[in-house]
């Protein structure tokens, strides 16, 4: 190989590792922190970790939640993160199901039921992004009080589709609205109804566009730490986000880092495996959708 | 005939708003209420401090005006805003032109730049913040501590604290813009690339005029989501440190003002104050990404 030719594949593999390097550091820095035991959290190195354990990881579950007695005047309390585990899985699960299924429904609507202006309602849906979250937890709490779902986890799940909806139905009804009417205009002449024609041609056919949606929804839900915080309040219904924030990170630092990587690395393990077809359905989208 | 094909469009068309009713029933619930609240407030005197509710007129946009206190904020918003949109392009747009021709080891590379966003920020910004401002003595307490009143001297108190929540932002985004643009790239037909490149003089000249250009429906898209999520972060800082942000956005000053001081008009006024520029990124954005009379892009 020529000497510049060789100057270019180091350039490039540099490069590469730099990217690597700069993605992945903080996500690896919390891991190793979380496998250290307390002497070596204050005394070793930080970037790596010479006697892993897993004890942070254990004492989590022991844990349920009782008083562990005052260090200093400060009551050293234990966590239910078990619990805040299930609630997490019920939330993320609720969500996930009721967006998609909502963001099916209308992107359905809009881009093959075609309703006069079916363009500009889809374009006030996406609008609703402008919206300044900032107080907006004020007013909502009226909401959450009149439906009668004060510290409820049910909160959530109303309140988190809003936040990936908007981008879902655009994504789905642009994709729905290019795919050729005539694929689903044979099911209809052979006589089947329509919902017949939806779950058997269209649904299978938008897989990946499903995919994106859903990985899309579960990674903006997966990064609110407000809305938890704010409308859980007892630590039984807290999910995991919320309950780690109430943590006294002073005396436990290290369960708190082990709480981070109990509910990241779940998240990180099923995005990574839907990662190629996130990008492929929004691929999709754009192509029929620009 | 005609009046069949009548009833079955008439039908269509009534199917379609009732598929369309849970979204928008979910998105008057949980934004349209609360946005038409703050609306309201933001005429009137509302605080929890007082008993009577009264009509203000401007007053509370007004006073937003006069107040340094929201000049400073407005500008910490415009900076904060463009350097880390900035930032987040050019990183994102470097991992796609990076990702879109293949490599050895290309997988690896596109999960890495993936994981920044796939990775719960609910929780990374816990972790985040603690590393940055250990609590107690790590063993990177005192190298994390020294660089902190080195940027806090340097810059004034909170400087610290608020550059990492923009590092964070940054790191976050950049992931996110990186997978949306790669994907972007994916839509363009590859003939146009290979056009490009046997058509202009320099590798630049092709960036500035054959791949910015084409990709600019999916920046502004990125933009767009960026600008309106990039506020979450600092939100949750926010939470988590009981409003310790010295560094005011107009977000968090607008927190400030409900939450510290019951100030509910004056704090909805500055919030709203946004719309208007949001707004006009959105419309740019339809104007690029779906335009009305649908001529090919």
């Amino acid at each position: 190989m020529s000497p510049r030719g060789w100057r270019r594949r180091l350039g490039r593999q540099t490069l590469v590792l730099l990217v690597i390097v700069y993605c992945l550091f903080p996500i690896y820095f919390v891991l190793v922190q979380s496998l250290k035991t307390a002497e070596e959290d204050v005394f070793g190195n930080p970037l790596i970790v010479l006697h892993p354990t897993l004890e942070n990881f254990e004492e989590l579950f022991v844990s349920k939640g009782e008083p562990r007695g005052f260090v200093g005047a400060v009551l050293h309390r234990s966590y239910p993160f078990f619990v805040w585990l299930q609630n997490t899985i019920v939330v993320f699960t609720g969500t996930v199901v009721l967006t998609l299924g909502t963001a099916v429904a209308a992107a359905y609507a809009l881009g093959r039921l075609r309703p006069p202006g079916f363009r500009w309602w889809r374009r006030v849906i996406f609008a609703s992004y402008v919206i300044p979250q900032t107080i907006l937890f004020v007013p909502l709490y009226h909401v959450v009080h009149a439906l009668g779902l004060d510290d409820n986890l049910l909160v959530l799940v109303l309140v988190y589709p809003t936040t990936a909806l908007p981008f879902c139905v655009w994504m789905l009804s642009a994709y729905f609205e290019h795919l050729p009417r005539e694929i689903e205009e044979a099911a209809l002449i052979e006589g089947a109804s329509r919902a017949t024609a939806f779950f058997r041609i269209i649904l299978p056919l938008s897989r990946p566009v499903l995919v994106a949606a859903g990985i899309f929804t579960l990674g903006t839900i997966a990064s609110d730490f407000t809305i938890a915080s704010v409308f859980l309040l007892s630590d039984i219904n807290q999910t995991i986000p919320a309950g780690l924030g109430t943590m006294e990170v002073a005396l436990d630092e290290l369960l708190a880092v082990a709480g981070i990587n109990l509910m990241a690395i779940p998240i990180v393990l099923i995005s990574a495996c839907f990662a190629r077809g996130y990008v492929r359905g929004l691929t999709a989208a754009m192509l029929e959708g620009a | 005939m005609s009046s069949r094909v009548g009833t079955r469009r008439r039908r269509e068309i009534g199917l379609a708003y009732l598929l369309l009713a849970p979204t928008l029933l979910l998105l008057a619930a949980v934004l349209g209420y609360p946005l038409g609240w703050e609306v309201w407030t933001s005429f009137t005197n509302l605080s929890p401090l007082q008993d009577r509710v009264a009509f203000v007129g401007l007053q509370n946009y007004r006073g937003q005006i006069e107040d340094p206190q929201f000049w400073l904020a407005a500008t910490v918003t415009v900076v904060h805003a463009a350097i880390t949109t900035v930032a987040k392009l050019a990183l994102g747009l470097g991992f796609a032109l990076l990702l879109a021709r293949p490599f050895r080891g290309r997988t690896l590379v596109f999960l890495a730049v993936f994981l920044p966003w796939a990775y719960p920020a609910s929780v990374s910004v816990i972790g985040w913040y603690w590393t940055l401002s250990p609590p107690i003595t790590t063993s990177y307490s005192v190298f994390m501590g020294t660089l902190k009143y080195a940027v806090d001297n340097a810059l004034g108190t909170g400087a610290w604290v608020f550059l990492s929540v923009t590092l964070f932002n940054i790191w976050r985004g950049s992931s996110f813009i990186g997978v949306l643009l790669l994907a972007g790239i994916n839509a363009v037909p590859p003939e146009l690339f290979e056009y490009a490149t046997l058509e202009s003089k320099s590798a630049w000249q092709r960036f500035w005029m054959v791949t910015v250009p084409v990709l600019k429906p999916f920046l502004a898209l990125g933009v767009f989501l960026s600008l309106t999520s990039g506020f979450a972060d600092l939100a949750n800082v926010w939470m988590l440190t009981n409003g310790r942000i010295v560094f005011p956005v107009i977000g968090t000053h607008a927190y400030w003002l409900a939450i510290e001081g019951g100030e509910f008009g004056p704090a909805s006024a500055l919030s709203l104050m946004l719309v208007p520029f949001l707004l006009a990124a959105l419309l740019l954005l339809f104007r690029l990404f779906d335009p009305p009379d649908r001529e090919p892009a």
